[in-house]
């Protein structure tokens, strides 16, 4: 085989190594960012999903206004995130085309592992199909049911499973399989 | 098994706008309502007509059609009425509270949310005195706080200024139209 990271030069396996644990990185910030602004259960990510779009009732035929007290701790209650129509249109513009640069590079790496083509496929159409699912759950989520966040929720543990293999195959290739391997 | 479920949740939502508080709310309302010890929330449920009439006026149509408004008052004397718009940029979303005078005049404007990457943006222009354009404006008036700043704040900060000119736009086309609409208990 022409390209085999278990038999790469030094530079591509090092290469290959910064680029995982770099993505690594990120995927930990992003689980940050998960529990700052949404959640990790479907519930939660229903709510900022589907939010009140879910229960989005037909214009009145007039205008009508509406009155009730509020107190200070009602202003101070904690707000959900949420994430409407528009802003999930400039997410799904801004992170979809990042997700499948994400998911060609980790690809590139799984080219480059010794798998049978049956496994390589695999993954590969786990690492493209993953955020798939987990845009896919959002836009669901929003315009037909609250229990397609079950959806993203499984879109985002895919992506995470299928880095966390790539990853764990490629440092085991590269670094701990010795086979006459040209370290 | 467990770690790699773990990691396969921390990938779950990396694509959220993350979003600063800059001023939490209930300062906002403090500062904005001065003195008010009691509050009341207008919904305001637009029909279509009305929606349209707002979108025609300032390319907006608030969620879900509500626009909300919070008037305080000090014992019996209404000290005013505020609202919280949002605006969504091309770099996410930033919301600003309006707060409007007994007199209908705008009495402070305050950006109460923007995200990580505008957050410096907003501080710098609210430094260079982007608020202070805004006071005394009434219905009908064209806020220009973007105006104010060129020449003397950083094109981001004047940017942002022009965000934050549509969200007051905003507030005072919805304040002028529909405050006053038929109230029902």
């Amino acid at each position: 085989m022409l390209y085999d990271l278990g038999r790469a030069d030094l530079r591509i396996k090092w290469l290959v190594t910064c680029l995982l644990a770099t993505l690594g990185v990120s995927y930990v910030f992003g689980a940050l960012m998960v529990s700052l602004y949404a959640g990790f259960t479907p519930e939660r990510v229903a709510a900022t999903y589907g939010g009140r779009a879910m229960s989005m009732s037909m214009p009145p035929e007039t205008t009508m206004v509406m009155e009730h007290p509020m107190s200070m701790a009602e202003f101070a209650k904690p707000e959900v995130h949420e994430v409407d129509t528009n802003l999930l249109i400039q997410d799904t513009h801004v992170h979809v085309p990042m997700y499948g640069v994400i998911a060609a590079a980790l690809s590139l790496v799984v080219a480059g592992l010794s798998l049978s083509q049956g496994w390589a496929v695999t993954l590969i159409t786990l690492l493209f199909s993953a955020p798939w699912l987990d845009f896919a759950g959002m836009w669901l989520t929003k315009f037909v049911s609250g229990r397609f966040a079950a959806v993203t929720l499984i879109g985002g543990w895919a992506m995470g499973l299928g880095y966390l293999a790539v990853t764990a195959l490629a440092i085991h290739q590269m670094w701990f399989r010795t086979r006459g391997v040209d370290r | 098994m467990n770690l790699l479920l773990r990691g396969a949740t921390i990938a779950a939502v990396l694509h959220i706008t993350p979003a600063v508080i800059l001023v939490k709310r209930p300062d906002a309302v403090q500062a904005l309502l001065p003195g008010a010890d009691s509050y009341l929330a207008r919904e305001v449920h637009l029909s279509d007509p009305d929606a349209h009439r707002l979108h025609e006026l300032v390319d907006w149509s608030p969620d879900e059609g509500v626009l909300t408004f919070y008037s305080g008052k000090a014992g019996t004397t209404g000290v005013g009425v505020l609202t919280f718009v949002r605006v969504d940029t091309p770099h996410g979303p930033i919301e600003v509270a309006v707060g409007f005078s007994p007199q209908g005049a705008v009495r402070g404007v305050i950006v109460t949310k923007a995200t990580v990457e505008m957050k410096p943006w907003v501080l710098e222009a609210v430094g260079a005195g982007l608020v202070e354009s805004y006071r005394a404006l009434k219905p009908g008036d064209v806020p220009a706080g973007a105006a104010s700043l060129a020449g003397h704040a950083g094109n981001l900060a004047v940017y942002i200024a022009g965000e934050v000119d549509k969200g007051v736009a905003r507030a005072l086309a919805a304040y002028g139209t529909f405050y006053n609409a038929h109230v029902r208990a």
